[in-house]
């Protein structure tokens, strides 16, 4: 079975989540990848580290990959890297695989933006002062159902 | 009921350590769960700000009932990515 929602200590494989939205029907295969940058609001980061509650995390990955998939007709696939990251590492990653580029890429970006909100994850920057600070982020509610 | 309760986020830097015990009545909410957390915290109570109870199924409502077992864990705003 293909693995679509991933989150995981180990350094991501992009080509593994690639695989897994191709088809020969799909024309268009768009992709995110996030990796931990240099600087934020003008401090040197030297890396991040990402906590997370595995459980949730996985199984509202799974929902977010789903619903993504009901909303357009697309396979989709995201894998989120936990654990202290350096900078350029990659944090997340996204596919998307479609007939045609539009909703290829639309349902990229709707999945990046839903992880971001909905995912029980959080980031650590480290500084190179030798201070961090956790940053800030969406408060999570009940789902409705 | 004695319940153990994750810490993330944040909440791993409030000086409790990555879990906290707390005894709750039978039947307490999640509102009343997160009340007691915020005492256990003390003055750094304001780190609860936004937190939501969770078990690892679902985030709790405010009035839903802490289940009898199972994980539990205090989740801060998310900002994955």
């Amino acid at each position: 079975m293909r693995r679509i929602a991933i989150v995981t200590r180990s350094r991501l494989t992009p080509a593994s989540l690639e695989a897994a939205v191709a088809s020969p029907r799909h024309g268009a295969i768009a992709t995110f990848a996030g990796a931990v940058r240099a600087t934020h609001a003008g401090r040197r980061v030297t890396g991040i580290s990402y906590d997370c509650f595995a459980p949730l995390a996985e199984k509202e990955l799974r929902l977010i990959i789903h619903q993504a998939e009901k909303k357009w007709p697309v396979k989709a696939a995201a894998a989120h890297r936990v654990g202290r990251l350096k900078v350029g590492e990659m944090s997340v990653f996204v596919a998307a695989g479609s007939a045609h580029r539009p909703e290829a890429f639309a349902a990229c970006r709707w999945v990046i933006d839903e992880i971001k909100r909905r995912l029980p994850v959080w980031k650590k920057e480290h500084y190179a002062r030798g201070d961090g600070r956790w940053l800030p982020g969406c408060a999570l509610h009940r789902r409705k159902s | 009921m004695k319940r153990n309760i994750e810490l993330y986020g944040r909440l791993r830097d409030a000086g409790l350590g990555d879990r906290v015990t707390l005894v709750l009545p039978d039947g307490a909410t999640a509102r009343q769960a997160l009340d007691q957390l915020r005492r256990a915290l003390g003055r750094r109570a304001a780190l609860l700000a936004g937190c939501a109870l969770a078990t690892d199924e679902a985030v709790l409502g405010p009035a839903e009932r802490v289940p009898a077992t199972g994980r539990l864990a205090a989740l801060p705003p998310v900002c994955g990515g």
